[in-house]
């Protein structure tokens, strides 16, 4: 019997070898007993994850309060309806299911579906990054206006807004993008999703989170105060997309139910600037000087790119850094006396493992690789985002009245109740 | 109530909720900050009081002390999370109402604001604002491109192999290594032995100082070419030289289980104190076995507050001197965890005709003369290991050989055996281990053997260069490897039997899963192999095809190594009682006389005597 | 105005066809799983027991807490992992006891046998169980993410931080990687 009990010895050997991946000691040095007594051995429970049907319904509730923030400020044009969904998804979004996933977050994981082939995207996620954004194609920023949870918080909190000036508006525009890049160069190298990390709002909702994040969290809260919705305007990388696909919306909020009697009472309402004055308020240029200034810009951008995809090239060394793996093998490279520090718990792991440096550098070349080209595009990308911002401020478009700006204008609304035009005619 | 009265209850209230945030939100922050910087669960007063119980666990007060201190702990703990959670509740429940309040506040004294001006000259302004996007663009670019002039490009540099990983090496001996000429120690192994059986020395015969002078002689002797310095090239040459009367490595003749001693008693009896020619105290734990040169017998131990080495008279059993590993950069404040059955000192030492070099637990290395002078110490980085390090230390042609298999990688040292320098490193892919390094002349080359989880391997001994590996152990690895007849034998729990062909292409001949030692080494001589299992089995096999021939239980199981000495196995279980069997291929058993005393530690022996360590003595013994 | 209309329906057409190839390309690669929804696991096996988990996790305490697999315990008295390394008395003083919190509870099953149970409610995830049985035990007590209590960020605070890379995305349906049930 020997054989045999040598055979089935050598054969769970080769399942626990095959089993058990490099650090895993899985031989079972004790035995389980053979009990003499009654004795049932306990059944730990194993708590389920939320069911992935709520998944669905979120997204129902998403698609729910972005159609009735639609109507209610296309159709019924009413601030309060508004207000009340905001505080819906304060509570629904927010405070209930505590962030993930979200619209802001999902461009990760749509952006890691695409690069890495390993990764499979929910379908949900693939949703929640769409919807809103076809949302926007026919309705507007409906999403920010009352169903972002990053958006409803801000929005609730803006007390006594200032006017910022509009050459600090735009330039700070370029930053949303710069953003957008950054977080797309990350997600695809598989390096981390910072829109996540630094989301600075999660905390609040989870009354839970790093300590810094929510001092961070806190600060944006109290700058919110006087300078509406800082986050929307000058960090987030979706409401960059939505203020690009809004600008095609076909049917967007407008200020007046017929025709602006030129009252300007809406622009003191909207806290964000984002009505565009008619022309009659204006200087025109001369269209001579500006066809000549127009055609200058635009042979700039090709140059604006083309220094950008250079810089960029250049960034990728630290850029690249940001990956664990790229770090710990250049911390090994440039610090081969960390490898007896004992408090370095990833040296110590990576050391543990087995593997080699030799290996650790050569995955770390292959993603540094990624990272050059990634960055490269980003730079081209920053460059062409520049140039379009500055080419931008040389198209003068007619208006003869107060019209939202369909980029910048969240639908918020306040301005329809600063409207005195008749509401009744709208109805009528 | 009319507007003002109104506005002033809002603003009070909102005062009162303002107020209450603040309050709560600098609670939760002073509790964040004391959690943060005095975690309760990390509490160093009772670390400290832990460590004194472990050196006086008898004391009642210091147990009590614990257990309240641990209850306080815990107790500040639970109530920290729990203030933070409804400090985060009460925070936001302050924060809603100031929100609300503040715009109730605002709608009640708002007053519609001045329509803003429009900005004049629409193009100058737009030129201002192109200005600044291009700044601010430029701003990023230029931030880009400074970040990418301060980063060094590290991995490039590896690449380009202008920067290697490594810590930069100490000046490797060369000039010393080529100073010695490598002797062929199978040649001079058989010189003496032949002169062995000339005149076979016994303890009896051989007077005190008659073998110290003896000794050298015997070995220049055999040495003809010498160069320079007649007494530094011996250095960590011999061997062999005087095979039965030293036993200079752990698991004798170079560390494979077999020794060349002869006429050694069978029978004993500690209690009633027969063949028993001396018995000394050992002064402090530790289970390596004697190692012994001329007239001296070298031994460690340690514990919590010291580490030492012994040095008996071999003759008399007198203690001649003790030498403490102090004072050696890199040792730890606090030795590493170890578990008692490994404890600090159980690595066996080495010695050579100069020096004796002992390893303890906290990754001290020490070389001293043999009159206890200490020549150099160094620390080889506290080992990471759950039990205690237990590989024990072998030489060869003046290097000092050290297997360092921890939890973070796996080493093989030549340290230069006259200064401790590093000679060379070699780093294995291999788990950590408890198994001792052996010595194998393979295809005329003086090879290291070792045993890990997965591999056993076979490195030059002269520069540390891996020549082969198979791998085919598994689990923690505590038996070294035997050799005999160009075959190397392994085995490890969980693992198998296993007979390897050494070579550039090394072939697996048999493997064998039934009978397998946990700790203790297989011994092979005369195509038979010994296993003694930690569950108490001793088994006899065919060292040609793995067959079992017999197999022997005994109540108590084997920690130490059957040894095999003048045609006989000799191998202690853990109560203390040597079993002797002749080497055969059925169990005759020569006898199974006692100690009285629990030992897990292999024998040392020389002719006629044997040394064993039990628990707190050393015993000598021979027949009368 | 038309022209205005025209331009912006263009935008607005080749926008929905932009978001339609990405989909396009997304399900064309077969990275889209319809059902599938992801939750954050720790693989037993590569664990080490840094002890990040109890510290990296957004939620304190963290989400991460020590799981039995019953069946591959040895029921040891000398329990790695409820024992000090060095125990001289095999009690439950807390001198003796390795988790810093006391959430194993030791009980006696029968001569020479113990059960050891977590109480998850005081266990903070730290691991030094874990570490402790998987030393010198079976390994039977290990980390696991508690579904009821993980908010299933989308990127997995712990998993970024993680040494070995212990921590990934699992399909919901088999949300644990409990020793011994996926192993053997």
């Amino acid at each position: 019997m020997n054989w045999l009990a040598g055979l089935i010895r050598s054969l769970m050997l080769l399942i626990v070898l095959l089993c058990a991946s490099n650090h895993s000691y899985a031989q079972q040095r004790f035995p389980k007993p053979e009990f003499k007594t009654e004795y049932t051995q306990p059944v730990p429970e194993h708590p389920a994850p939320r069911s992935p049907a709520l998944e669905f319904l979120d997204l129902a509730i998403l698609v729910l309060v972005m159609s009735l923030t639609a109507w209610v400020a296309i159709r019924r044009r009413s601030r309060y309806g508004i207000l009340i969904l905001t505080i819906f998804s304060l509570f629904y979004f927010g405070f209930y299911k505590q962030g993930c996933i979200c619209s802001v977050g999902s461009i990760q994981n749509v952006a890691l579906a695409l690069a890495d082939p390993t990764y499979r995207l929910p379908l949900v996620a693939l949703l929640v990054f769409l919807l809103p954004l076809i949302f926007s194609l026919f309705f507007g920023r409906v999403f920010c206006a009352a169903a972002c949870p990053l958006g409803a918080i801000q929005d609730l909190i803006i007390f006594k807004p200032i006017n910022l000036p509009v050459w600090l508006r735009k330039s700070l525009s370029i930053l949303p993008w710069t953003y957008l890049g950054l977080a797309v160069l990350f997600a695809t190298t598989g390096t981390d999703f910072i829109i996540c990390r630094y989301d600075p709002f999660i905390g609040i909702y989870r009354l839970n989170g790093k300590f810094i994040m929510i001092l961070l969290g806190i600060a944006f809260l109290l700058m919110g105060l006087f300078v509406a919705r800082p986050y929307c305007r000058f960090i987030c990388p979706y409401g960059a997309l939505l203020s690009l696909t809004s600008r095609f919306s076909k049917w967007h909020l407008s200020i007046y139910p017929t025709s602006c009697v030129q009252c300007k009472l809406c622009t003191t309402a909207c806290p964000f600037e984002a009505i565009d004055f008619p022309d009659s308020e204006q200087t025109k240029p001369e269209p001579r000087t500006q066809t000549r200034r127009f055609l200058t810009f635009a042979a700039l951008i090709p140059v604006l790119i083309a220094v950008g995809m250079f810089i960029g090239s250049l960034s990728h060394v630290f850029l690249s850094r940001a990956n664990s793996t790229v770090y710990l093998a250049e911390l090994l490279i440039a610090h081969p006396e960390l490898r007896s520090d004992p408090l370095n718990l990833d040296i110590q792991t990576f050391l543990a493992s087995g593997q080699t440096l030799e290996t650790l550098t050569e995955d770390a070349a292959t993603i540094r690789e990624k990272f050059r080209i990634g960055a490269m595009i980003l730079g081209g990308f920053l460059g062409l985002v520049i140039g379009l911002t500055a080419l931008n401020q040389l198209i003068f478009r007619r208006k003869e009245d107060y019209q939202a700006n369909r980029a910048d204008c969240y639908s918020c609304a306040r301005c329809l109740d600063y409207c005195p035009v008749d509401k009744t005619i709208a109805h009528g | 109530m009319d507007e003002k009265t109104r506005i002033k209850l809002v603003s009070q209230l909102m005062a009162v909720a303002g107020l209450f945030t603040l309050i709560v939100a600098l609670l939760l922050l002073l509790n964040y900050l004391h959690v943060r910087y005095h975690d309760p669960l990390e509490s160093v007063a009772l670390t400290q009081l832990v460590e004194q119980f472990k050196s006086n666990p008898e004391s009642e007060t210091l147990i009590r002390d614990i257990r309240n201190l641990d209850l306080l702990a815990r107790k500040a703990y639970f109530t920290s999370q729990w203030q933070i959670k409804t400090g985060a509740f009460l925070l936001l429940a302050g924060a809603i109402a100031f929100a609300v309040l503040l715009r109730i506040y605002h709608s009640l004294k708002a007053r519609i604001g001045e329509p803003l001006i429009s900005g004049g000259n629409l193009l100058l302004n737009r030129i201002v604002t192109q200005r600044w996007i291009l700044s601010i663009g430029a701003i990023l670019f230029i931030g880009a491109v400074i970040g990418s002039l301060v980063t060094v490009d590290y991995l490039d540099k590896y690449q380009k192999g202008e920067l290697t990983g490594e810590v930069v090496a100490e000046a490797v001996t060369e000039e010393t290594q080529s100073d010695v000429e490598v002797i062929d120690l199978i040649e001079q192994e058989e010189e003496i032995d032949s002169r062995n059986e000339v005149d076979p020395p016994t303890i009896d015969t051989i007077e005190h100082t008659n073998i110290e002078t003896v000794a050298p002689i015997v070995e220049v002797a055999d040495i003809p070419d010498q160069p320079t310095q007649p007494t530094e090239p011996l250095v960590g040459t011999a061997v062999s030289a005087l095979p039965a009367l030293n036993h200079v490595y752990f698991r004798g003749h170079l560390g494979q289980g077999i020794s060349k001693a002869k006429n050694l008693p069978e029978t004993w009896d500690g209690p009633s104190g027969r063949n028993i020619k001396w018995k000394a105290k050992i002064p402090k734990p530790g289970y390596n076995s004697p190692v012994i040169w001329g007239t001296k017998l070298f031994l460690a131990g340690a514990d919590a507050q010291g580490r030492w080495v012994f040095c008996f008279d071999r003759l008399t059993g007198d203690l001649l001197w003790q030498a403490e590993a102090n004072n050696i950069p890199g040792t730890p404040a606090t030795a590493p965890k170890t578990t008692n059955d490994t404890g600090l000192s159980a690595p066996t030492l080495t010695v050579d005709n100069q020096r004796v070099y002992a390893i303890f637990g906290t990754g001290d290395l020490i070389a001293l003369t043999h009159n206890g002078d200490r020549v150099w110490a160094k620390n080889l980085g506290v080992p990471d290991n759950h039990y205690g390090h237990s590989s024990s230390l072998i030489y060869f042609n003046q290097t000092l050989i050290v297997q360092y298999d921890t939890n973070k990688s796996g080493r093989l040292l030549g340290l230069n055996m006259a200064n401790g320098e590093t000679i060379w490193e070699t780093v294995r892919k291999s788990k950590i281990s408890w198994s001792s390094p052996i010595l194998a002349e393979i295809d005329g080359k003086m090879q290291v053997i070792t045993t890990s989880a997965p591999s056993v391997a076979g490195f030059d001994a002269q520069t540390g260069q891996e020549l082969w590996s198979v791998d085919v152990l598994s689990g923690e690895v505590g038996p070294s490897a035997a050799f005999s007849n160009g075959i190397v034998y392994a085995a490890n729990e969980y693992a198998s039997l296993v007979a390897i062909r050494p070579g550039p292409n090394p072939e697996i001949l048999w493997q064998q899963y039934d009978v397998l030692p946990e700790t203790a080494s297989p011994a092979v001589a005369q195509g038979l192999i010994f296993i003694a299992t930690t569950y108490g089995v001793l088994g006899c096999f065919d060292a040609k095809t793995g067959d079992q021939y017999w197999e022997e239980e005994f109540g108590q199981g084997f920690y130490g190594s059957p040894m095999i000495a003048d045609g006989k196995v000799y191998v202690m279980d853990r109560g203390g009682t040597m079993h002797i069997y002749k080497l055969d291929k059925t169990p005759v058993k020569l006898g199974s006389p006692v100690l009285g005393e629990k030992s897990v530690v292999t024998p040392a022996f020389t002719d006629g005597t044997i040394y064993l360590r039990g628990e707190q003595f050393l015993y000598c013994i021979a027949a009368n | 105005m038309d022209r205005k209309k025209f331009i912006t329906n263009v935008g607005r057409y080749s926008i929905l066809g932009a978001l339609l190839f990405i989909t396009g390309q997304i399900f064309f690669k077969r990275r889209v799983s319809a059902s599938g929804q992801y939750v954050w696991q720790i693989d037993p096996m590569k664990c080490t027991q840094c002890g990040r988990c109890a510290t990296e996790c957004i939620k304190t305490p963290s989400a991460v807490k020590c799981v039995h697999a019953y069946d591959l315990c040895g029921y040891c008295d000398l329990c790695g992992g409820y024992f000090k390394p060095n125990t001289m008395d095999l009690n439950t003083g807390a001198e003796n006891q390795l988790c810093p919190t006391g959430a194993i509870q030791r009980k006696f099953v029968e001569e020479p046998f113990f059960e050891y149970a977590i109480d998850e409610k005081l266990c903070n995830g730290c691991g030094k169980c874990v570490k402790g049985c998987t030393s010198f035990g079976n390994g039977s007590l290990h980390l696991q993410i508690r579904h009821d209590l993980c908010d299933n960020c989308n990127q997995c605070a712990i998993a970024r931080v993680c040494p070995s890379d212990a921590i990934k995305r699992v399909p919901i349906e088999n949300p644990y990687l409990i020793k011994g049930a996926f192993t053997s």
